[in-house]
C-alpha cells in the first residue's frame, strides 16, 4: 500500500536520507531500525509531508502523495505519532481524542457518533479512568497514550509510530506490543514503527528495514536481520537497548 | 448528571443550583443595560455604547488571539474600513444603512480573506509585524484619500440608521439600544461558535498547530476562518460606530486603536471571550472618567497592563477565578 | 542640473538608510539572541531622543556629548526592561514577552506624551547645520556626521561580535541557546550585553536623526516598524543584512517619495515587507 522510491533529502551538506526505497503491504508490521542519525525520523517526516524530499516519490495505494501538506496525507489515511511526544496540554483526555474524531468525521458530524468513537478508542487504550484529566497533568507515558489514541481516532489505514516504546519498562512494553498487535490484526491497521527497543521489534514485527547513514542497509525478517553481518557490524555492534 | 439527583440532600448542601439560576447574573446585567437610558445621563449612555463597541471588537478578536493564538494588530483597520465604507455608501451614494451595513461587512470579510490567505502562513512575530503595517497602510489611505474619506477634515453628516417601522434610531438611547442588541446577538453567536466542535479545533491549533496539522486538520483554513470572523465582527462594529457617532476622523483608526483592542483583550483575559468584554467595559469607563487627567490615564493604564502581564497573565478572568467568585 | 538633485536625494536616502540600518542591527541582534522582536525599542528610541534634547536645551551640553548621554539612557532602559520584565515573563513564552514589549512601548510613548506634551520639539544643533558643498551637492554637515558615526558604529559592532568574548557568546546563543548554555555560557550576561548594545544603537539612531526631523512622542512607531522590515529584509540575525537592507529601504523611500507618492512614502516599507515575505522569506542574508 505504501511505496517509497528513491527518497532523498539533504540538509545542507548532510544527506539525511539517501535514495531510499521500500514498500509496505497491507497488514504488515514493519520496523525501521538503525543507529541514531540514520535518517529514520526524517523518513517519517518525508512520508507524512512535514518535509519535502529533494528527490523521490511516495505513493499510497497508488496515489502520489509526495510533498502534500500533512493534513492531506493524514486524511488519506496515514497517521503518526512523534518522537518527542506532542499534545494539546490544556485539553482533557476526552477532548484531546475527540479532536481526532472531529477531524475524521468533520465538525458537523453527529455528536453521538463522535462521542462513541472517542469513548471506544479511550477504552481500547485503557485511558478510561483518566478520561477527564487534563493532559498537561499526565505522565509522559500517558501522554504518549493520548497521542496514540488521538491518532487512532482518525481511523488510519497506516500508522507510523516514532519511538513509542522509549522510556517504558518491560511490562509496559509487553502491554504495548499486545495492543499494537490487536490494532493491527483486529482493526486492520498497518504499522510502521521506528524503534530502538530491540525486544519490542523482534516480538512485534514481521519485517525489519535497517537504515544506516540514510540508506537502506538491509531488509528482512527478524531472524534474517539478527544474523545479518552488515547489520551487526553497523548497528547492533554499537550497543543497543535490549529491554 | 443533573437530573436524577435533585432530591439528594448532599447536593443541596453543595452549591448546586438548578441550571436556570446560572443565567441569573447574565439576565440581571442585560436588564440593567437595557434600562440604562432610563436612569443614566446621556453621557453615560454614550460611553456605554462606545464600551459595547469595543467589547464587540475585543470579543471577536479573542477568537483570533485567544482561541487560535494569532497576535494581530489590524482590528483597527477592519473597524475603520467598515465605518468609512458604510459612511461613504450612505452619505455619498444615498444608500440606506440597512443596505450599506451588510455590504460593508461583506467587504471587510473579503479584504480580510484576501490578506489573511498569504499572511497567515507567517509565523508569530512576522504575522504580527505584517498586520501592524497593514493597519498603518489602511490608516494612510484614510488620511490621504481626501476625496473619498475627507481625510484630516473628517467625514461628517452621517445619518443614523433608517427607522424600522416606528422605531427610529435618531436618539442616543435608541442608537445605544441597537448597539446593545447587536452586541448580545454577536456575543451569543461567538460563544456558540467557540464552544462548538470547530471551536475545539481552533483551540487545538492554538496549543500545537503542528500536531493539529498531522491529525488531519487544515490549520491554514481554520486560521483564516478565525481571522475573517474577527475581522467581520470588527467591521460590523465599525459600521455601528459610524452611524452612532456620525463623524469619522482618520486618527480614530490609527494603530492605537488596534493596540487598545489587544490590550483590552489581554487585560480581560485572553481566551475566555467574556474577559475581553469585561475588559472593554472597564477600560472604556476608566479612561473616560480620567478625562480630567488626559496624559496620566494612558500611562497609568500602561503600567497596569504591564503589572497584569507580570503578575496575572490571565487578566481579569484569572483574577476573578483566583478570588473564587463563582 | 537634474543630476545634482538626484545625487542629493541619493545621499539623503543613503543617510536615512544608515539610520534604519543602525536600529535594525540592534533589533536583529536582540531578536536572534533572545528570540524577542523587541517592540519596546520604539519607546527607547523616543526616550533617548528626549533625553538628548533636554541635555542640549537645559544643560547646554554640546550635541556630541548628548549622543552618549542619550545612548546611556537607552542602555539603562533596555537592560532594566530585560531584568525586570522580560526575564520574568520568559517562561511564559514568547507571546507574553512580545505583549510586554508592546506594553512597554505603549508606556514610554504615553509617558513622553504626558511629560512633554504632544508638541514637537526641534532639536537645533547649529554646529552641524552648516551647509557643505560636496562634489557639487549641497548638503549639511550633519549628514556627514551621521555617516561618520554610523560607519564607526558598524565597524565597532562588527569587531565586537567577531572578536570579543561576549560577542562570540552572543553569536553562540543566537545559533542555539540550549547548547550555548550547556557549554557554560552565562545566558543572562549575554542577554544583558545584547540589550545594552541594542538599546545603544537604537538611541544613537534616534539622536542622530532628531535634528533632521523633530522630537515628539509619536516619533518611535514608524522607525520601529521600518527597522523590523529591514530586519526581515536583511535576514534574521544578519548584521550585514540589516545594514544593506536599511540602505535599500532608505533609498527606496526617498526616491519613492519624490517620484511615486509623497503621501504614501511610509507605505514602501510595507510593500518591501510583502515582497520579501513572498519571494524570499529568509531575507537577503538570513540563515533561518
Amino acid at each position: 500500500m505504501l511505496k517509497v522510491t528513491g527518497l532523498t533529502k539533504s540538509f545542507g551538506k548532510l544527506v539525511a536520507v539517501n535514495n531510499l526505497s521500500f514498500t509496505v503491504s497491507e497488514g504488515e508490521r514493519v520496523a525501521i531500525i538503525g543507529p541514531n542519525g540514520a535518517g529514520k525520523t526524517t523518513t517519517f517526516n518525508l512520508i507524512t509531508g512535514h518535509l519535502k524530499p529533494d528527490r523521490g516519490v511516495v505513493e499510497f495505494y497508488g496515489k502520489n502523495i509526495t510533498g502534500l501538506k500533512p493534513y492531506k496525507i493524514c486524511r488519506a489515511g496515514i497517521g503518526r505519532t512523534f518522537q518527542i511526544v506532542r499534545s494539546f496540554p490544556n485539553f482533557t483526555v476526552f477532548e484531546h481524542v475527540l479532536v481526532g474524531a472531529i477531524s475524521r468525521y468533520g465538525p458537523r458530524a453527529q455528536m453521538d457518533l463522535l462521542k462513541n468513537q472517542t469513548e471506544n478508542v479511550i477504552q481500547k487504550l485503557g485511558l478510561n479512568a483518566k478520561k477527564n484529566t487534563i493532559v498537561r497533568n499526565l505522565t509522559i507515558v500517558d501522554k504518549k497514550r493520548v497521542e496514540l489514541a488521538t491518532a487512532l481516532a482518525l481511523k488510519p489505514k497506516l500508522l507510523l509510530l516514532d519511538e513509542l516504546m522509549a522510556g517504558l519498562n518491560p511490562a509496559e512494553i509487553d502491554e504495548y506490543i499486545e495492543l499494537l498487535k490487536r490494532i493491527n490484526e483486529e482493526d486492520g491497521i498497518t504499522l510502521i514503527v521506528v524503534e530502538h527497543v530491540m525486544r519490542a521489534v523482534m516480538k512485534l514485527c514481521n519485517r525489519i528495514i535497517v537504515m544506516h547513514y540514510g540508506k537502506k542497509l538491509a531488509e528482512g525478517t527478524p531472524m534474517e536481520i539478527s544474523t545479518n553481518r552488515d547489520v551487526i557490524e553497523a548497528y547492533l555492534g554499537e550497543g543497543v537497548a535490549y529491554a | 448528571m443533573a437530573g436524577h439527583n435533585k432530591n439528594n440532600i448532599y447536593l443541596k448542601k453543595s452549591l448546586f443550583y438548578p441550571r436556570a439560576i446560572r443565567f441569573l447574573p447574565i439576565i440581571i446585567t442585560i436588564v440593567i443595560l437595557i434600562m440604562l437610558p432610563l436612569y443614566a445621563s446621556s453621557y453615560i449612555v454614550f460611553v456605554a455604547a462606545i464600551a459595547l463597541l469595543y467589547a464587540m471588537v475585543a470579543a471577536g478578536y479573542d477568537v483570533l488571539l485567544g482561541y487560535t493564538g494569532q497576535l494581530s494588530f489590524c482590528q483597527g483597520a477592519f473597524y475603520g474600513i467598515g465605518a468609512y465604507l458604510s459612511a461613504i455608501l450612505t452619505v455619498n451614494y444615498g444608500w440606506s444603512f440597512w443596505q450599506a451595513m451588510p455590504i460593508s461587512v461583506l467587504f471587510v470579510g473579503l479584504v480580510s480573506a484576501i490578506i489573511g490567505y498569504p499572511a497567515l502562513r507567517l509565523r508569530g512575530a512576522y504575522f504580527a509585524v505584517t498586520t501592524f503595517f497593514l493597519a498603518h497602510f489602511v490608516y494612510l489611505i484614510f488620511l490621504n484619500e481626501v476625496s473619498l474619506t475627507g481625510g484630516p477634515l473628517g467625514f461628517r453628516g452621517i445619518r443614523p440608521p433608517e427607522p424600522i417601522g416606528p422605531l427610529s434610531f435618531e436618539s442616543m438611547a435608541n442608537g445605544y439600544l441597537l448597539i446593545l442588541f447587536s452586541f448580545i446577538i454577536i456575543y451569543a453567536l461567538l460563544r456558540k461558535f467557540v464552544n462548538s466542535n470547530v471551536g475545539l479545533i481552533l483551540k487545538s491549533i492554538e496549543q500545537d498547530d503542528i500536531l493539529a496539522e498531522s491529525m488531519g486538520i487544515n490549520t491554514a483554513a481554520y486560521k483564516l476562518l478565525s481571522f475573517v470572523i474577527s475581522a467581520i465582527v470588527a467591521g460590523y462594529a465599525g459600521t455601528m460606530f459610524a452611524h452612532f457617532f456620525r463623524l469619522l476622523h482618520p486618527t480614530t483608526f490609527s494603530w492605537f486603536l488596534s493596540e487598545m483592542v489587544v490590550i483590552i483583550t489581554l487585560v480581560g483575559g485572553v481566551g475566555t471571550l467574556i474577559g475581553p468584554v469585561l475588559g472593554a467595559g472597564i477600560v472604556t469607563f476608566i479612561l473616560e472618567f480620567l478625562r480630567f487627567a488626559p496624559e496620566i490615564r494612558y500611562v497609568g493604564w500602561a503600567i497596569a497592563l504591564i503589572a497584569i502581564l507580570m503578575f496575572e497573565p490571565k487578566g481579569l478572568m484569572g483574577l476573578i477565578k483566583r478570588i473564587g467568585v463563582r | 542640473m537634474i543630476d545634482t538633485i538626484v545625487l542629493t536625494q541619493l545621499l539623503n536616502g543613503f543617510i536615512l538608510g544608515l539610520i534604519y540600518g543602525l536600529m535594525a542591527i540592534g533589533l536583529t541582534m536582540i531578536w536572534s539572541v533572545t528570540d524577542l522582536p523587541d517592540f519596546s525599542q520604539g519607546g527607547i528610541y523616543i526616550i533617548s531622543a528626549y533625553v538628548a534634547y533636554w541635555t542640549i536645551t537645559l544643560l547646554n551640553v554640546p550635541y556630541f556629548l548628548a549622543i552618549p548621554i542619550g545612548a546611556l539612557a537607552g542602555i539603562l532602559l533596555s537592560v532594566a526592561f530585560e531584568r525586570i520584565v522580560y526575564d520574568r515573563l520568559r517562561p511564559s513564552g514568547v507571546l507574553s514577552c512580545l505583549l510586554a514589549a508592546i506594553a512597554l512601548f505603549f508606556l514610554l510613548e504615553n509617558a513622553a506624551n504626558a511629560l512633554w506634551t504632544p508638541k514637537a520639539k526641534i532639536m537645533s544643533v547649529p554646529e552641524t547645520e552648516v551647509s557643505i558643498n560636496l562634489f557639487g551637492i549641497v548638503t549639511s554637515y550633519h549628514r556627514i556626521i551621521i555617516f561618520i558615526i554610523s560607519v564607526l558604529l558598524f565597524i565597532f559592532v562588527h569587531l565586537f561580535i567577531k572578536y570579543t568574548k561576549i560577542g562570540m557568546a552572543m553569536r553562540a546563543v543566537a545559533e542555539d541557546r540550549e547548547i550555548a548554555a550547556l557549554m557554560g555560557i552565562d545566558t543572562s550576561k549575554v542577554y544583558i550585553a545584547t540589550w545594552a548594545l541594542g538599546g545603544a544603537l537604537t538611541s544613537v539612531a534616534a539622536i542622530l536623526i532628531s535634528p533632521l526631523y523633530a522630537v515628539w512622542p509619536g516619533m518611535g512607531t514608524l522607525p520601529l516598524l521600518k527597522a523590523l522590515v529591514v530586519v526581515i529584509l536583511g535576514g534574521f540575525g544578519s548584521i550585514i543584512g540589516a545594514l544593506i537592507g536599511g540602505l535599500i529601504l532608505g533609498l527606496i523611500e526617498t526616491f519613492g517619495a519624490i517620484y511615486v507618492s509623497a503621501a504614501y512614502q511610509h507605505g514602501f516599507a510595507f510593500i518591501l515587507l510583502l515582497l520579501t515575505l513572498s519571494l524570499r522569506p529568509k531575507g537577503l542574508f538570513g540563515r533561518r
